[in-house]
C-alpha cells in the first residue's frame, strides 16, 4: 500500500530538537531520516461497511517513492490478487480471471473497495516538501501527547488536497493525526495514527484510521502487523511479469 | 318459440346474416378499442414497471433510501426463500430479482492486458433461470443487434454503442472489475454473447446485462438481490391489488427498526406517476364511453334497418292473422338472439385479437426511422374484466333498442292496406 | 348537381336513420381532430418549454461534450471564442460550464452535475438572478425534483465537493437561493446551478465554458475549433421521436373509429339499395344509365360525410375552441417520463389537420358507399322495376 509510504515519509525520526524548530526543519528531519531504501510489510485493512466490517490481509514490497507491489493474502476471495504501482500507473492481477487490468484516468478517483481511500490517495508519492509549503502553527496536546501543529499549503496546483494539517509527536517526531482540507478550507478527510511501536530502532505507528469527513460511517482502518526495513528486494518484483 | 326463431335465423340468411355480421363487427371493434386504449395509455406505465419499478418493488429500507447509488451492500439477502414464500402466498404474481451495479468493463489484448475499458452499469436479471420472463420484459430479442442472447452462465450482453466503443465483438472475452457487495474486489470474466440497443441514451452508453447468478458470483452476494420486482399476472398494473399486496407484505415482513428488513412499495408511489394513472383511466373511460355511444347508435341503426328490411314479411304475417304484439315480441326476441349471438362472436374475435395484441402487439419500429428513444415501439392491448362485457352494451342493448323503435311501425300498419301492399 | 340535390333529399327523408349515422361520423371527425390537435399542442409546448428553459434557439457544444458520459464532462471545456463576446454582452448568448461534483445530503454521497450559468443571462428562463447579491456561501439554484429527492428547501445549506482543473479537491457549502419549477427534467434532476464566474473560479478555468446557449436558431458561423453548432432540431430530437411514436399509436385509434362509422354507412347503403330496387328500376327505365344510378347512390352515401362535417362543426367548434383556450389539464408526475409536459396542454388545430381529416373521412365514406352500389350495375331493370329480389 502506497499510503504507508506517505505516512512513512513523515514518521521515521529518532532525533530530537534542542529548541523550537521550524516546520521545515521538522519535515526535513523526517525526510532525512527516512533512511530505509525499501520495506516489506504485512498489513490488514478493515473496511467498516453498513453491514459489518471486512478485513483484508496483504503483503507489500515498496522501494523508493514510486514502486510498490502488493499481494492479497486474505480473505479467500481476494487471495492471490496482486497490485503493482510504477510511477503513475496502477495494475491489478486476479488469478481467478488471469487478467491484468490497468486502472487509469478517472477510475483512479474511485474508492478502493468501499474504503474511505481512493486509488489516487494511494498513488500520491511526491515528497510533501516538494508539494507543500509548511508552517509551524504552534503546540497542541493530542490524546495526551505534546504535539507540534504543522500546516501545509500546496505550492503546486496539481495536488488532490490543497491543505494539510499535521499533529506531530514532539518526542518521537511522528505524526499522530492528519487532516486534509479542500481549497476552500473545508475538512475532507481525517487520519489518526496510533499504536506506536519501536521497530528496528524506529518509532512507527502501526494503526492508521481514515475517515471521509463528509460521509457518514466509521471509516477505514489500516493495521501494520509486520514490517521490515532495507530488505533485499529483487528488481523483478516491480515488473508486470511478477503479477502473473 | 326461441327454438323456432333460432331456426328461422339459421335458415333465412336475409333475416340473420347481415344483422349478425354488423353486430359482430361492431362488438369486435368495441372490444378491440377498449383493449387498445387501455394498452396505449398504459404503455408508459408499463415501461416504468418493466425496467424500473415492477408493479410492486421490494427493497431493504436502507437500499430504498439510496436507491440511485445502487448500494448493493444494503441489498436483500436470502431472496430465494423470500420468493418461495411470496410465490406460495401470492400465486397470482411473478417475481423478478435484480441486481444493478456499476463497475469497469475491461477488454483484454492478446497478452491478457487491458486493451480498452470503460465504466459500465451492470444488470443482473433472471436470464437463464427456468421460465424466465425477463427476456421478454426487457424486449431483449427485438433489441438484439449483433450476436445472440446468452444461453449459458458467463455470457453477457452489452449495449451496442458500448461494445463499439470497447472494440469488442460477440464471442470475445471481457472482464468485469468492481467492488463486491461487501467491499472486496470483484473480478469476473465474461464472454460477450451479443449486443443490444434499447433506445435510451442512458442505457445505450454502458449497459451490461447478465444472468443474476453470474452477478451474484461476481459481486459475492449469494442469494442476494438489490431489488425484487413483483408483477401481477395479468401483466397490467392494478393499483388496488398492488396496494393490498404491499400492506399485507409490510405488515408481515417489514420492520422499521431493522433497516435491512424488506419493504414493498407500489409502482404508483415509486415512480410518482400516480396521477398519470388516474388520468389514463379517466381518458380510457371517456373515450370508451364515446365509442360505446357511437357503437350503440350504429347498432341501433342496424336494428332499425333490420325492421325495415322485413317490412314485407311482417305484412304477410299480419295478413295471416298473427297479432301485432306477437309479431312485435317475436321480432324483439329475435333481435335479442341476434344481439347475443353477434356479441358473443364479436367479443370472442375482439378478445382473441386483443389477447394477441396484449402478447405480441403491433410493432411500429419499422415505421419509425432510427428510433433512439426508449419508447415502446410495440403497441399492446390491455385486456381487463371490463373488456369482456363492454361489447355487450352496444351489441345487445343497442340492437334491441333499434328493433324496438323500428318495430313500433308494426302497430301503425292498417290491416286493410296489407293486401294492397302484398299485391304489388 | 341534380344528383347532390336528390341525395340530400333522400337522406333527410330517411330521418332518424340518417342522423344516427351522421352523428357517429361527426364524432369521428371531432375525435380525430381533437386528439391530433392535442399531440401537436404537446409537441410544440414541449419544444417551446425546452427552448425557454434549456436549449435556447440553438447551442454550441465543446467538441468533447457528451451529456451522457460523466467521465468526459470534466474535460470538455475551453475558452469561450472571442466572437461570442459581443453577443454575450448583448444577452444573445449564455455560456454554461459543466462539471461533475458530489453532494452530501445527510452524509450520503450523491453525484451531481454542477453547472455554472451567468447571473444576468436571459437567454433561458432559469432564475439565475436569484443568485444576485452578497452571500456567505455560494448561491445555488436547483429544480423542484432535485429539491424533493434530497429534501432541500430554499435557504438550506448543502455541502458540495468538486475538483478543479488540476484535480485538487475543493468543497464548500452552497445555499439554495431558489427552487425553480419547470417542465424540463433535463435541467433539474441531479443538477445544481451556480453562478458561472464562481464555477470558473472554483475550477480555475477563467472564461471557459462547456456549452454556449444561443437565443437564435441560426448557425452564426462562428469559427471555432472547440465549439460546434447544434441546431434546435438536434437538441429536441427526443421529443420529436416521442410524439412521432404517439402519433402512430393514436392513428390506430382513428382507424377503429373510422371503421365504426363506415360500418354504419355500409349497412345503410346495403339496405337502401335492397329496398329501393323499384326506384332504381324506374330510374333506369326512364333513361338514366346504370353508371348514373350508381353515382347517385354513391353520392347519397358520401353525403353522410358532408352532413357529418356540418354537424360536427356545430358542436365540435365550440368544444375544440374552448379546449384551445383553456388547455387540456395534464396530470402531475408525467414529467418523470423524461420529457417536458406542462400542467395543461394547449391543443393546436392546423388547417391542414382539419382539411386532411375531412378529406379522409369523405374518401372513406365514398368508398364504402360505392361498394354496395356497384351491385346496381348488375341489376336487370325489368326485374328491378318489379321489385324482384336479386
Amino acid at each position: 500500500m502506497k499510503t504507508i509510504m506517505i505516512i512513512g515519509g513523515l514518521l521515521i525520526c529518532t532525533l530530537g530538537f534542542a529548541q523550537e524548530p521550524t516546520a521545515k526543519q521538522i519535515l526535513d528531519q523526517i525526510d532525512q531520516n527516512m533512511s530505509s531504501e525499501n520495506r516489506v510489510y504485512t498489513s490488514q485493512m478493515i473496511v467498516h461497511a453498513a453491514r459489518g466490517s471486512r478485513t483484508m490481509e496483504m503483503k507489500s514490497w515498496t522501494a523508493g517513492d514510486n514502486q510498490s507491489y502488493t499481494e492479497y493474502l486474505a480473505p479467500a476471495r481476494e487471495k492471490g490478487t496482486k497490485m503493482l504501482k510504477l510511477e503513475d500507473k496502477l495494475w491489478f492481477y486476479s488469478p481467478s480471471t488471469d487478467r491484468i487490468i490497468q486502472i487509469s484516468g478517472h477510475m483512479l478517483r474511485q474508492s478502493v473497495m468501499g474504503s474511505d481511500l481512493s486509488y489516487e490517495d494511494m498513488m500520491e508519492d511526491r515528497k510533501l516538501q516538494d508539494v507543500y509549503d509548511a508552517e509551524l502553527k504552534g503546540n497542541e496536546e493530542f490524546q495526551g501527547v505534546d504535539c507540534y501543529v504543522i500546516e501545509l499549503t500546496a505550492k503546486v496546483s496539481d495536488v488532490t488536497y490543497h491543505g494539510r494539517k499535521q499533529w506531530i509527536d514532539k518526542s518521537k517526531l511522528i505524526p499522530l493525526k492528519e487532516e486534509l482540507y479542500a481549497k476552500g478550507g473545508k475538512l475532507l478527510k481525517r487520519t489518526v495514527l496510533s499504536d506506536v511501536k519501536k521497530i528496528e530502532g524506529r518509532w512507527f505507528p502501526t494503526k492508521i484510521h481514515y475517515k471521509d469527513m463528509l460521509k457518514r460511517g466509521d471509516g477505514t482502518e489500516f493495521i501494520i502487523t509486520d514490517i521490515q526495513f532495507d530488505v533485499n528486494i529483487p528488481d523483478h518484483i516491480f515488473t508486470k511479469a511478477s503479477l502473473r | 318459440m326461441i327454438k323456432f326463431l333460432f331456426k328461422g335465423l339459421l335458415r333465412d340468411r336475409h333475416r340473420s346474416l347481415l344483422p349478425i355480421i354488423v353486430v359482430v363487427l361492431g362488438v369486435m371493434l368495441t372490444v378491440t378499442m377498449h383493449g387498445y386504449m387501455g394498452g396505449v395509455l398504459g404503455d408508459m406505465v408499463d415501461m416504468n414497471a418493466r425496467f424500473s419499478t415492477g408493479h410492486v418493488k421490494i427493497m431493504s429500507h436502507a437500499y430504498a433510501e439510496e436507491e440511485d447509488q445502487m448500494p448493493n451492500d444494503l441489498a436483500l439477502l436470502e431472496v430465494g426463500e423470500l420468493i418461495d414464500r411470496l410465490s406460495a402466498d401470492h400465486p397470482d404474481m411473478e417475481w423478478a430479482p435484480r441486481i444493478r451495479f456499476g463497475g469497469l468493463v475491461d477488454v483484454p489484448d492478446e497478452n491478457g492486458e487491458t486493451k480498452t475499458q470503460g465504466p459500465g452499469i451492470g444488470w443482473g436479471i433472471n436470464l437463464l433461470g427456468e421460465g424466465s420472463t425477463e427476456i421478454e420484459r426487457f424486449s431483449l430479442e427485438s433489441s438484439l443487434i449483433r450476436g445472440e442472447l446468452p444461453d449459458k452462465p458467463g455470457e453477457v450482453l452489452l449495449s451496442d454503442d458500448f461494445a463499439i466503443k470497447l472494440e469488442i465483438e460477440p464471442g470475445e472475452q471481457l472482464t468485469f472489475f468492481g467492488s463486491t457487495a461487501l467491499g472486496g474486489m470483484a473480478f469476473y470474466n465474461f464472454t460477450l454473447a451479443g449486443t443490444v440497443r434499447f433506445g435510451s441514451s442512458v442505457l445505450d452508453k454502458g449497459a451490461m446485462i447478465m444472468d443474476i447468478e453470474d452477478a451474484r458470483l461476481a459481486l459475492d452476494m449469494p442469494d442476494g438481490a438489490g431489488e425484487l420486482l413483483g408483477f401481477l399476472n395479468s401483466g397490467q398494473y392494478v393499483d388496488e391489488e398492488a396496494v393490498a399486496f404491499c400492506e399485507n407484505f409490510n405488515s408481515k415482513y417489514s420492520d422499521i427498526e431493522d433497516t435491512y428488513s424488506p419493504q414493498a412499495d407500489t409502482l404508483r408511489n415509486l415512480s410518482m406517476i400516480g396521477s398519470y394513472l388516474d388520468y389514463a383511466e379517466n381518458m380510457v373511460a371517456i373515450i370508451i364511453a364515446i365509442f360505446v355511444i357511437a357503437m350503440s347508435l350504429v347498432l341501433w341503426n342496424a336494428g332499425l334497418l333490420g325492421g325495415l328490411r322485413r317490412y314485407g314479411e311482417v305484412g304477410v304475417r299480419l295478413a295471416m292473422g298473427e297479432t301485432k304484439s306477437h309479431v312485435y315480441n317475436s321480432m324483439i326476441l329475435e333481435s335479442i338472439l341476434i344481439g347475443i349471438i353477434g356479441s358473443v362472436i364479436g367479443a370472442a374475435i375482439g378478445l382473441a385479437f386483443s389477447y394477441w395484441m396484449q402478447n405480441n402487439g403491433i410493432d411500429i419500429s419499422g415505421m419509425m426511422k432510427n428510433n433512439s428513444i426508449m419508447m415502446p415501439s410495440v403497441f399492446k392491448s390491455k385486456v381487463t374484466p371490463v373488456t369482456f362485457y363492454i361489447g355487450f352494451i352496444p351489441g345487445v342493448f343497442a340492437t334491441v333498442l333499434g328493433t324496438m323503435l323500428a318495430g313500433i311501425g308494426i302497430y301503425k300498419r292498417k290491416t286493410a292496406r296489407l293486401f294492397k301492399e302484398l299485391e304489388s | 348537381m341534380l344528383a347532390i340535390k336528390l341525395a340530400i333529399r333522400n337522406l333527410l327523408g330517411a330521418g332518424l336513420r340518417t342522423w344516427l349515422n351522421v352523428f357517429v361520423l361527426s364524432l369521428s371527425y371531432v375525435m380525430i381532430i381533437y386528439m391530433n390537435g392535442m399531440l401537436d399542442g404537446w409537441n410544440s409546448q414541449a419544444k417551446s418549454d425546452m427552448r425557454v428553459w434549456e436549449t435556447g434557439g440553438s447551442q454550441y457544444w465543446h467538441t468533447e461534450y457528451d451529456p451522457f458520459d460523466a467521465f468526459t464532462i470534466e474535460d470538455s471545456h475551453a475558452n469561450i471564442p472571442v466572437d461570442f463576446n459581443k453577443g454575450i454582452a448583448a444577452g444573445d448568448f449564455a455560456p454554461v460550464l459543466i462539471t461533475t461534483a458530489s453532494i452530501f445530503p445527510e452524509g450520503r454521497v450523491q453525484s451531481v452535475l454542477l453547472k455554472g450559468i451567468s447571473i444576468n443571462q436571459n437567454v433561458v428562463q432559469l432564475p439565475s438572478t436569484s443568485m444576485l447579491g452578497e452571500w456567505d456561501d455560494i448561491p445555488a439554484i436547483i429544480g423542484k425534483r432535485m429539491a424533493e429527492k434530497n429534501k432541500l428547501k430554499k435557504g438550506d445549506l448543502l455541502t458540495i465537493r468538486w475538483r478543479d482543473v488540476d484535480g485538487t479537491f475543493d468543497a464548500r457549502d452552497v445555499v439554495i437561493t431558489e427552487i425553480f419549477s419547470c417542465n424540463v427534467p433535463s435541467i433539474d434532476a441531479g443538477q445544481v446551478w451556480i453562478p458561472l464566474n464562481t464555477l470558473q473560479e472554483m475550477m480555475q478555468v477563467a472564461n471557459e465554458a462547456t456549452i454556449i446557449i444561443s437565443s437564435s436558431e441560426d448557425d452564426l458561423d462562428i469559427l471555432s475549433a472547440e465549439f460546434v453548432y447544434k441546431n434546435f432540431e438536434f437538441l429536441t430530437e427526443e421529443v420529436t421521436k416521442i410524439i412521432q411514436a404517439k402519433s402512430v399509436g393514436t392513428s390506430i385509434f382513428y382507424v377503429i373509429l373510422l371503421l365504426l362509422a363506415m360500418l354504419a354507412i355500409f349497412d345503410t347503403q346495403v339496405l337502401s339499395i335492397f329496398r329501393r330496387q323499384r326506384e332504381i328500376g324506374t330510374q333506369i327505365a326512364l333513361g338514366m344509365t346504370r353508371g348514373q344510378v350508381v353515382r347517385l347512390f354513391t353520392i347519397e352515401g358520401a353525403m353522410h360525410a358532408v352532413l357529418a362535417a356540418g354537424l360536427g362543426a356545430i358542436y365540435g367548434i365550440p368544444l375544440l375552441l374552448s379546449q384551445a383556450k383553456n388547455g387540456i389539464p395534464m396530470p402531475e408526475g408525467t414529467e418523470d417520463f423524461g420529457m417536458a409536459i406542462s400542467d395543461t396542454i394547449i391543443p393546436e388545430y392546423s388547417i391542414g389537420l382539419i382539411v386532411g381529416t375531412i378529406i379522409a373521412v369523405l374518401l372513406a365514406a365514398t368508398i364504402v358507399s360505392y361498394i354496395p352500389a356497384r351491385k346496381i350495375s348488375k341489376m336487370k331493370p325489368t326485374d328491378a322495376i318489379r321489385g324482384k329480389v336479386q
